[in-house]
């Protein structure tokens, strides 16, 4: 069975690009979200497995909105992702709880497999 | 002034007349005694307070002080007729009796400013009023003149309503006795009001307070001795009435006093600023001590900015005088030059305070120059403090717009091309979709980069100079443009950088906000240095402190050491115009 992802970032532009290449690699793309609050309404709602997460979000940081839904046991597998270089963020990333980090231009199906596993 | 002058020279010559009239009353007494000696004290108080008293009312018409010691002097001599046997005279007289110590104690507590300050001052006030009055005048009802031991052979009191000299005799010592209660608490009020002067002041104000403070004490002292008896009633000891003669000349030799050592200070402040530069003192400081005021602050007048500053080069606003401080203008050759803030007391030396002012006018000058490079300095630095958090906002917005244009679009392209490249071998038809698509993303990407590159500067100004830069904002704008003027050869690259940036931002609120249907921008360059000038025939009404636009402009230009002035009368369009010094290059 397809892993279920959720795709949150403020740039449509970005999300339709996203699930494009994430469809292609045989994920299924269950929702799709501007920004933190309807992110955690949406993980709350369809409990996916992997959830893309962009850091710079327009009302919630993405590290907070990673803190919040990792941390128990059916929790999210939470992948950060930016269009600015993982390196500008230090150890914030593993302290938010999120499983890694991939730049956006770099986002590919076999890139986020390798997280996963 | 000359129906005051009119009015006081008539009170002079009533105040005379009544002293005229008090010499056959006083001299054919059947009840004073000594007669001669009584007469002289009545005219000497009498005449001495209202002539000192309507001089300075003449000369101080705003401070009460003049004016009550008139009325000391005038009721008074009133007061004199109760020597006469006649009844009617002996009850004006004795119903005058007391007004004099009661105006005299008014005139003390609201000494030397006219006001009274204190809730103690204003109660003894109310109290003598009340004292002087209604309680004097209540007892005359009851007592009849013949029955008292000095005035046997007085007429009756026409107004008697009782005789019931037990009657009398109460209300008399109810009268003297809230008389001495008041007259302490005067002597209380008083001593609190010289504990709060300074030590320069007392000197000036020493012998008023003094010998009016002593007349007041000795009549209490007389009314304790003795709360009965005609004489008392009427007017008090002979050691108060010394006192109280020495009033009038205590105030005038007071006065004097205060001007000769405000006048002197004057003259060391003068003698101060012409000293050599090592023993030259602060003018400020100067001047607050020949005025006795150390809060005595100069103001000075900004031409350029139409506007006083402080010595710091701050904005001041100068007191509306209503409340206890005010101003007195110093001009220099007709313009205004400083304003010496004080104490509104001082309002009544205002004469010597122009005097000092203009004696100072050069020091003064100098000193304005100073403080006009000082708010100058500070200007610019407030200016270059805008410019540089401008610049840090500008990098934000720099940062953001990349950010979300052309970075997005770039992510974008990279994961189509990706996409393109993972489908070329087995489905070349989608992956020559995605590579068409990637192009728009990619002419997207450069259109949206040139754009932010013409706002970070704009290539043309620097390759081909401001007409050309100037044709193309033109050109790029909805409203139609008439370019009057450009000059023909290149400007530095500092006054063109800030000429281009004076004409788009113009032109940009022009589109947004003016509703113009036609805009002119000439350039011109004459007499070192360059004006550039956009106006529109819109609503006009711009508010140049309001818009951080303009007044970013308006610090670009400052830094130049230009100047921006914006001409913008509601329903008359808008004209914005930079004066930037250009050296020939």
């Amino acid at each position: 069975m397809a892993r279920t992802v959720l795709i949150v970032d403020d740039h449509p532009s970005f999300r339709a690009s996203a699930r494009r290449v994430l469809e292609d690699a045989g994920y299924e793309v269950i929702g799709e979200a501007p920004d933190g609050a309807s992110a955690l309404a949406a993980i709350g709602a369809h409990r996916p497995d992997v959830v893309l997460l962009d850091v710079q979000l327009p009302d919630i940081d993405g590290f907070d909105v990673a803190a919040r839904v990792t941390g128990h046991d059916d929790a999210p597998v939470v992948v950060l992702t930016s269009s600015r270089d993982g390196s500008d963020f230090g150890g914030m990333v593993i302290r938010s709880g999120a499983r890694g980090f991939i730049a956006k231009a770099e986002l590919s199906g076999p890139r986020l497999e390798a997280l996963l596993t | 002034m000359i129906g005051l002058r009119r009015a006081l020279i008539a009170l002079g010559a009533g105040a005379f007349a009544l002293g005229l009239a008090a010499i056959p009353v006083v001299l054919t007494s059947n009840h004073v005694r000594p007669r001669g000696l009584a007469l002289a004290m009545f005219l000497a108080i009498g005449w001495s307070f209202t002539s000192v008293g309507l001089v300075l009312w003449w000369k101080r018409p705003q401070n009460p002080a003049g004016m009550l010691m008139s009325a000391v002097g005038l009721t008074w001599l009133v007061s004199s007729l109760s020597a006469s046997s006649n009844g009617y005279l002996i009850f004006i007289g004795l119903a005058f009796g007391a007004l004099p110590y009661g105006l005299l104690g008014l005139m003390l507590l609201s000494f030397p400013d006219g006001r009274l300050h204190t809730r103690l001052e204003w109660a003894v006030a109310i109290g003598a009023v009340l004292d002087v009055t209604i309680l004097q005048w209540a007892p005359l009802f009851f007592l009849q003149f013949a029955h008292t031991s000095d005035c046997r052979r007085c007429q009756a009191n026409p107004l008697l309503i009782s005789d019931d000299s037990s009657l009398f005799h109460l209300l008399q010592k109810v009268n003297t006795g809230l008389a001495v209660i008041l007259i302490a608490a005067l002597i209380v009020a008083l001593v609190k009001r010289w504990r709060s002067y300074r030590p320069r002041e007392r000197p000036a104000l020493a012998p008023v307070l003094w010998t009016g403070g002593a007349a007041l004490a000795a009549l209490a002292a007389a009314f304790t001795a003795a709360l009965s008896g005609l004489n008392q009633a009427s007017g008090g000891s002979a050691v108060s009435d010394i006192a109280l003669l020495l009033v009038p000349y205590a105030f005038l030799g007071g006065m004097l006093r205060s001007r000769f050592t405000r006048a002197g200070a004057v003259s060391e402040l003068v003698a101060s600023l012409n000293a050599a530069p090592e023993h030259r003192r602060g003018l400020r400081d100067a001047l607050a001590d020949a005025f006795g005021d150390p809060s005595l602050v100069l103001a000075y007048w900004l031409p350029e900015r139409e506007r006083y500053v402080d010595a710091a080069g701050r904005d001041i606003t100068l007191p509306d005088g209503s409340g206890h401080r005010t101003w007195t203008p110093v001009e220099r050759n007709g313009a205004p030059l400083a304003a010496i803030v004080h104490d509104a007391s001082l309002a009544e030396e205002r004469d010597l305070l122009e005097t000092a002012g203009a004696a100072a006018g050069l020091a003064l000058e100098n000193e304005r120059l100073h403080v006009e490079l000082r708010a100058r300095v500070e200007e610019l630095e407030r200016s270059r403090e805008r410019i540089i958090e401008a610049g840090l906002a500008e990098r934000r917005k720099l940062e953001r717009n990349l950010h979300d244009g052309a970075q997005q679009r770039l992510v974008a392209l990279a994961l189509t091309m990706r996409l393109a490249h993972d489908r070329v071998d087995h489905d070349p038809k989608g992956a020559r979709e995605l590579l068409e698509e990637a192009a728009v993303e990619l002419d997207s990407a450069t259109s949206e980069l040139r754009e932010l590159a013409r706002g970070i500067h704009p290539a043309v100004l620097s390759e081909r100079g401001l007409p050309a830069a100037v044709k193309a904002l033109a050109s790029r704008v909805p409203v139609p443009v008439q370019i009057v003027e450009t000059p023909a050869e290149r400007l530095p690259p500092v006054v063109e950088t800030a000429g281009y940036y004076v004409i788009a931002e113009a032109l940009t609120n022009i589109t947004r906000y003016a509703h113009a249907s036609t805009a002119r921008v000439s350039v011109s360059r004459n007499n070192g240095s360059v004006t550039v000038e956009v106006t529109d025939d819109g609503d006009g009404g711009a508010e140049p402190a309001q818009g951080t636009g303009l007044r970013g402009l308006a610090d670009r230009v400052a830094a130049l050491d230009g100047r921006l002035e914006v001409e913008s009368s509601a329903g008359h369009g808008t004209t914005i115009r930079a004066r930037i010094p250009c050296v020939s290059s």
